[in-house]
């Protein structure tokens, strides 16, 4: 017996070999790595604290990498939205096309989208440019309008561009009337905001509240009866006055224009025609 | 002896975790990974008994081996390096200097007897540790170029962490 105990204890070197050995073959074969327990790995406490303080200080390292990759990353990014946003743009027209022409009258009305390549709004006299011109069927003196309301009036046209009279352009009186009631009167922009205008020769005996829509008469053959404009802002009539000049805050925002549409009356040269009739027949009779 | 505790104590508590942080990324080639921590191991008192050195052994090839997410391969390497650690130590000095609890060192073997010996240490390391790898996946070639070249990688280094201490003391 004693013999045994100093064969182990002569030997012993080669029994925690051997022990050791197996415990780091259990571990080198244990086959799956899902079932190592955290203990083992370099999930544990330990370990993952030593690896975050290597990681404050290393992520510091390669930033110039991270950056030139994020660069490039964004860059491939603002590509495909500049791509998306053409595409949107392209549907977007395409829908404008379909569903703007609701009006009762519009049926002689045909629309040609455009898109505002230039615009200003801070100056006296404010003109836009679009992309379209006379090789797309633009004339002078059609009128331009977007989602929100009206915009302008064309006033020159190039093969591919033209150029319009803003709303914000006091070279523009515009005949509106207040939705509801046939009174009319004339829109015109006072220089100062490019979100505002006024709106005068209202007749005294017009019937209004601040809120009320204002809307196109139909009278000038530019454009459709019925399209928004603005609306009231204030009570300002001057009751010394035969006219009323009401403040209106226009629809359009005239700061993001984007796509507009261009209003062609297919019968404005008939309209024309029949009121030079009627001026000839004036004059003949000597008024 | 109470000294030697401590420095083996501190070389633990500095090596394992910067052969984690630091010489586990610095592949050079990918062959020449640097061993760093077996320093460890090497500079065992030549007097510490077997049973104690393969513990130790175990223990820090275990730690090494759970940060770098190895199960049992650094382990492994290093209980069979501590259970060859004397007979290596005797290959080239004779059994009279048993340096009296000493570490081994320059200062205490000679340069070319310590040479010896950790070239010995870092190969057999290097060896046992790749050729546990090919376990898992067989490349002879790329096995002996990784056994190669990180024995002198490993050497380089080690060598220059020994001249450090060396100074100090």
């Amino acid at each position: 017996m004693r013999e045994l105990f100093d064969f182990f204890i002569r030997n012993s070197k080669w029994f925690v070999y051997a022990f050791f050995v197996v415990a780091s073959c259990m571990l080198l074969f244990q086959g799956n790595p899902y079932q190592h327990h955290v203990l083992l790995t370099s999930a544990n406490s330990v370990t993952s604290a030593v690896y975050e303080v290597s990681n404050n200080v290393t992520s510091y390292f390669n930033l110039r990498e991270i950056n030139e990759d994020l660069n490039r990353r964004n860059a491939s990014l603002e590509k495909e939205v500049i791509n998306l946003r053409e595409q949107l743009q392209r549907y977007a027209e395409a829908e404008f096309n379909d569903t703007l022409a609701t009006g009762r009258d519009i049926d002689h009305f045909d629309f040609i989208v455009a898109h505002v390549i230039n615009n200003s709004i801070s100056r006296p006299f404010n003109y836009l440019t679009l992309d379209k011109g006379s090789a797309d069927g633009v004339k002078p003196e059609l009128g331009v309008i977007d989602q929100n309301g009206v915009i302008g009036i064309v006033s020159g046209v190039g093969p591919h561009s033209a150029r319009v009279i803003s709303l914000l352009n006091p070279n523009l009186r515009l005949s509106c009337k207040i939705k509801n009631s046939d009174h009319f009167g004339s829109l015109i922009w006072d220089g100062n905001d490019p979100t505002m205008a006024l709106l005068e020769e209202l007749p005294r005996h017009t019937v209004f509240t601040p809120g009320d829509t204002v809307v196109t008469s139909g009278y000038s053959a530019v454009f459709p009866s019925g399209l928004p404009v603005g609306v009231i802002l204030d009570d300002g009539r001057n009751h010394n006055e035969n006219f009323f000049t009401l403040k209106v805050r226009l629809f359009a925002d005239f700061t993001a224009l984007g796509n507009v549409q261009i209003v062609m009356n297919n019968y404005s040269e008939e309209i024309a025609a029949v009121e030079q009739t009627d001026a000839d027949s004036d004059k003949k009779r000597g008024y | 002896m109470n000294k030697t505790v401590i420095i083996l104590i501190a070389l633990f508590l500095v090596l394992v975790p910067a052969q984690a942080v630091i010489f586990n990324n610095l592949i050079l080639f990918n062959v020449a990974l640097p061993l760093v921590f077996i320093y460890l191991i090497i500079s065992l008192p030549v007097t510490l008994s077997t049973n104690w050195s393969i513990t130790i052994g175990f223990v820090t090839g275990l730690a090494v081996d759970i940060f770098s997410d190895t199960p049992g391969m650094n382990a492994l390497a290093c209980t069979t390096l501590a259970f060859v650690r004397k007979p290596v130590y005797h290959l080239y000095m004779s059994f009279d200097d048993d340096l009296m609890g000493m570490r081994p060192s320059i200062a205490t073997m000679g340069s070319a007897a310590y040479f010896k010996y950790m070239l010995t240490m870092v190969f057999i390391y290097c060896f046992m540790l790749f050729a546990i790898e090919a376990f898992q996946f067989f490349n002879f070639r790329l096995m002996l170029m990784r056994t190669i070249f990180s024995t002198i990688f490993s050497f380089i280094i080690i060598y220059a962490i020994d001249s450090l201490s060396f100074k100090r003391s």
